[in-house]
C-alpha cells in the first residue's frame, strides 16, 4: 500500500479545489453567455395563415433585436427557435413536442391560429412549460384553465361584445356572420351571438360556416341575394375572405345601401388586402386592434418604427402582439432570476408590464378571462376609399367614445 | 323555373366549364400514361401566378397575358415530363414493367415543391388577377354575374371545343388517341409514343394553367389555391370515366350544377363533399365511370 505524504495529499486537494472553481467558473460562464431559447410556433406555409405567420415572426425578430441590443436578459441573448405548424393542430402538437424536448426552450409563443394553440397548449401544459398564447382568438384556449398558458392577445369574447355593441349602435335588426370552419372561427361566431343576446336580443342572429380552403362562396351568395341581412359580419381569414367579400359585392349583398360590411378579422391590416378586394372593401367597417391614431405607450412607436425599417411595411395588430409576447416573457425572466419553467409561471401570474399596447396584466378571473389581459385595446374605423391606408381610414370609435351611424359612409345601392 | 333556379343553374354551368378545363387535361395523361398526376393543381397555381404577375408587375396586356400562362402551363409540362415522367417509361412500351407507381410519390412531390417554392420566391401573400373586362356586375335576367366571370365561360367553351377538336381529328390527336387505346399496339404500328406523352403533358400543363390564369380574377393567386381544383378534378376524370375527355367534360358540368343547387337547397358547408358522395356512389355502382370501359384482361 503505497504511502501518501501530508504535503501530496494538501496538493492534491489544492488542486482539486482549484480545478473545480475553475470548472465551476467556466460553466457559470457558459451559462452566463448561452442564449435564452425562446420557442416560437408560426405558420409559415399553407394551408394556414403564413400573412399571419409572417406578421408574427417579424414582431418576434424585431422585439429580440430590442432585447438583445439592450444587452439582452441579465446578459443573456435572447434566441428564436422556430417551427412551422402550418396552421395545423397535428403539426402545433409535434412542434411544441419538439420544441420543449429536444431544443430545451425556456417558454412557447408565437402561434396565431386557435386550432393550432389548442393543440400546441396541451403539450405545454404536460411539460409545465409556459405558453404565452400571441394570437390564438377561442375563448376555450382560457376555458381549459392551464396555469402556464397566458393570453396578451385579443379574444373573442371582445370580439363578440365589440360586435354586438357596433351592431346596436348601427340600429340593425338582421345579422349573419360568415364563419370560416375553424376554432376561431365557430367560436368567435357563438361569441357574437352570446353577447347579442345580452346587450340587443331584439337582432335576429345567425351564423353560416364556410371552409377555409374553398376557393368559391357563389352558392352562398345567390342564396342570400333574395333576402339579404342588414349586417354582415366576417369572420374569416384571407384569402377566402378576399374570394367571399369579391363575391358578396359582385352579388350586389355587401357593402350595400342595405347592408354592412363589419369585419371582424382584422383584414384591413393586411399587406395585400386592397390588391385583392378593391371595390369590395370601400365602406367596410373594422374591428381594429392598432390603429395609427390610438395612442400608444413609447414602446409601441419603437417597434412600429423598427418594424417600418427592417420590411417598408406599415404597423400591424400581430406585430404588436407578437413583440408583447417576448417583452413579457424577458420580463418574467428578469423578475423571477431564473428560467426555471416554475419559478417563471410565477413571474408570468405577477406579470404588470407596459408593453406596446398597454399596460398587460393577467386576469385570474375562471372561464374565457383566465391568464387573459382583459383590457386589451380595440377600435371601430371604416374604409371609406379603395387603396386606403389603415391610418387615413376613419376612426369612427374609440374607447370612450360611441358611434354614431350618421357619420358613416354607406353605398347608394 | 324560379329566378333563383335560373341564376344557380348558370352559375354552376358556368363554375362546371371551369372544372373541365382543368379535369380535361388531367383525364388525358390518365388516358396516355396510366397514372394520375398529383401536381395538376400546381400548373393551375403556376397559371394563376403567371397570368396576373405578367399583367400586374410587367404591365402586359390582359389579352396576351392569357395566352402566355398557357405558354407557362406548357413549358412546365414539358419539363415535368422530360425530367420526372421519362425516366418511368425510357425503354419500356408495356405498361406491365413500367414503374409507374412511382409517379404516384414523384408527382406528389411535385406539388409540394412547387407550392413551398413559390410560397419563398413570391411570398404568402395572395394576388388578385386584373379582370378581362372592368364590369364588376352583369345582370341577365335574373342572372348577376360579374363582367369578368361571363367572358371567362365564353373563352373556356372556345378552348375546351378546340381542345376537343383537336384531340378528334387532328394529326397529333390521333396519335394520342391511338396511343391511349394501346401503347404497345401505338408502337408497334410507328407511332412515337413518347412524342405524344409529352404533347399530353404539355396540352395538359397549358390547360390547367389556362384555368388558373382565366379564374385569377375570382380565385386569387396564392400558393395553394390549386389544392381544392385539382381535388375536383380527380373526382371528375372518375365520374367521367377514367380517361375518356367527353366524360370529364359531362362530368365537369353536372357537378358544378349539382353543387350549386345542393348549397343553397341542402347546405352550403356540405358544398365540398357532393362530389364525394357522387364519387362513392359511381365507385359502387358504375365504377367505369360515364364513359369509361370496364377493366379488360387477356
Amino acid at each position: 500500500m503505497a504511502i501518501i505524504s501530508h504535503r501530496t495529499c494538501v496538493r492534491a486537494c489544492f488542486a482539486f479545489v482549484t480545478a473545480s472553481v475553475a470548472i465551476l467558473g467556466l460553466a457559470i460562464g457558459a451559462q452566463a453567455a448561452d442564449p435564452i431559447k425562446v420557442g416560437v410556433t408560426i405558420t409559415q406555409s399553407p394551408p394556414g395563415s403564413v400573412v399571419q405567420g409572417t406578421q408574427v415572426k417579424d414582431g418576434l425578430e424585431v422585439a429580440a433585436k430590442i432585447i438583445n441590443d439592450a444587452g439582452g436578459v441579465d446578459g443573456r441573448k435572447i434566441e428564436l427557435v422556430i417551427e412551422d405548424t402550418q396552421g395545423l393542430p397535428e403539426k402545433a402538437r409535434a412542434a411544441v413536442e419538439k420544441l420543449i424536448t429536444r431544443d430545451k426552450v425556456v417558454a412557447i409563443t408565437g402561434e396565431h391560429q386557435s386550432s393550432a394553440a389548442l393543440a400546441g397548449i396541451e403539450v405545454a401544459h404536460r411539460y409545465k412549460i409556459p405558453y404565452i398564447n400571441t394570437n390564438g382568438w377561442s375563448d376555450v384556449i382560457r376555458e381549459k384553465g392551464y396555469p402556464e398558458v397566458f393570453n396578451p392577445g385579443n379574444y373573442n369574447s371582445r370580439v363578440g361584445s365589440a360586435a354586438a355593441a357596433t351592431m346596436k349602435e348601427l340600429g340593425v335588426k338582421r345579422v349573419l356572420s360568415l364563419a370560416e370552419n375553424t376554432d376561431y372561427g365557430i367560436g368567435l361566431a357563438k361569441a357574437i351571438g352570446e353577447a347579442l343576446k345580452k346587450v340587443a336580443p331584439e337582432i335576429s342572429y345567425k351564423y353560416e360556416t364556410l371552409d377555409r380552403a374553398s376557393k368559391d362562396f357563389l352558392p352562398a351568395m345567390i342564396g342570400l341575394r333574395s333576402n339579404p341581412p342588414d349586417a354582415i359580419i366576417n369572420l374569416m381569414l384571407p384569402p377566402a375572405a378576399y374570394i367571399m367579400m369579391n363575391q358578396a359585392y359582385e352579388q350586389g349583398i355587401a357593402p350595400s345601401a342595405k347592408t354592412w360590411l363589419y369585419d371582424g378579422s382584422g383584414l384591413a391590416d393586411y399587406p395585400d388586402f386592397w390588391q385583392n378586394v378593391k371595390e369590395a372593401g370601400k365602406g367596410m367597417l373594422v374591428f381594429g386592434l392598432y390603429h395609427p391614431k390610438m395612442k400608444q405607450p413609447p414602446l409601441g412607436k419603437e417597434v412600429g418604427e423598427a418594424y417600418t425599417a427592417k420590411t417598408k411595411n406599415e404597423p400591424n395588430r400581430l406585430l404588436f402582439q407578437a413583440a408583447d409576447s417576448l417583452f413579457i416573457i424577458a420580463d418574467a425572466i428578469k423578475r423571477a432570476k431564473s428560467t426555471e419553467p416554475a419559478a417563471l409561471i410565477k413571474a408570468l401570474d405577477a406579470t404588470d408590464y407596459t408593453g406596446t399596447r398597454g399596460e398587460v396584466t393577467f386576469s385570474k378571473d375562471k372561464g374565457f378571462a383566465f391568464n387573459q389581459w382583459l383590457d386589451v385595446p380595440y377600435v371601430t374605423f371604416q374604409m371609406t376609399e379603395i387603396d386606403q391606408k389603415v391610418g387615413d381610414s376613419v376612426l369612427v370609435s374609440q374607447p370612450g367614445q360611441a358611434l354614431d351611424p350618421a357619420k358613416l359612409w354607406k353605398p347608394a345601392k | 323555373m324560379s329566378a333563383i333556379n335560373i341564376d344557380l343553374a348558370i352559375n354552376g354551368f358556368v363554375t362546371g366549364l371551369f372544372y373541365a378545363l382543368m379535369a380535361v387535361g388531367l383525364s388525358l395523361i390518365f388516358g396516355i400514361l396510366k397514372i394520375v398526376n398529383f401536381a395538376h393543381g400546381e400548373f393551375y397555381m403556376i397559371g394563376a401566378y403567371a397570368y396576373t404577375l405578367i399583367a400586374l408587375l410587367l404591365g402586359v396586356p390582359v389579352w396576351i397575358a392569357l395566352p402566355l400562362a398557357f405558354l407557362v402551363g406548357a413549358l412546365m409540362g414539358w419539363i415535368t415530363e422530360r425530367t420526372l415522367m421519362r425516366p418511368l417509361y425510357a425503354g419500356y412500351t408495356s405498361w406491365g414493367v413500367m414503374r409507374d407507381e412511382y409517379a404516384v410519390i414523384v408527382t406528389f412531390g411535385l406539388s409540394l415543391f412547387l407550392i413551398n417554392l413559390v410560397d419563398k420566391v413570391i411570398g404568402p401573400y395572395a394576388y388578385r388577377g386584373p379582370p378581362l373586362v372592368e364590369a364588376s356586375r352583369v345582370s341577365i335576367g335574373p342572372v348577376l354575374i360579374s363582367g369578368h366571370r361571363l367572358l371567362a365561360a365564353f373563352i373556356a367553351i372556345a378552348v375546351i371545343l378546340v381542345t376537343a377538336a383537336l384531340i378528334k381529328w387532328s394529326f397529333w390527336g390521333q396519335q394520342i388517341r391511338a396511343v391511349s387505346q394501346n401503347r404497345l399496339g401505338a408502337s408497334l404500328a410507328g407511332i412515337d409514343t413518347a412524342k405524344a406523352s409529352v404533347i399530353v403533358f404539355m396540352l395538359s400543363g397549358g390547360l390547367a394553367a389556362f384555368a388558373g390564369a382565366l379564374l385569377s380574377p375570382v380565385i386569387n393567386a396564392s400558393p395553394d389555391v390549386g389544392i381544392f381544383p385539382a381535388i375536383k378534378s380527380y373526382i371528375i376524370v372518375v365520374l367521367g370515366g377514367m380517361g375518356s375527355v367527353p366524360g370529364a367534360i359531362i362530368a365537369s358540368l353536372f357537378l358544378g350544377v349539382i353543387e350549386s343547387f345542393g348549397a343553397v337547397y341542402i347546405s352550403f358547408q356540405y358544398r365540398d363533399a357532393f362530389g364525394l358522395i357522387l364519387l362513392m356512389l359511381f365507385l359502387l355502382f358504375r365504377p367505369q365511370g360515364l364513359f369509361g370501359e370496364k377493366g379488360r384482361e387477356v
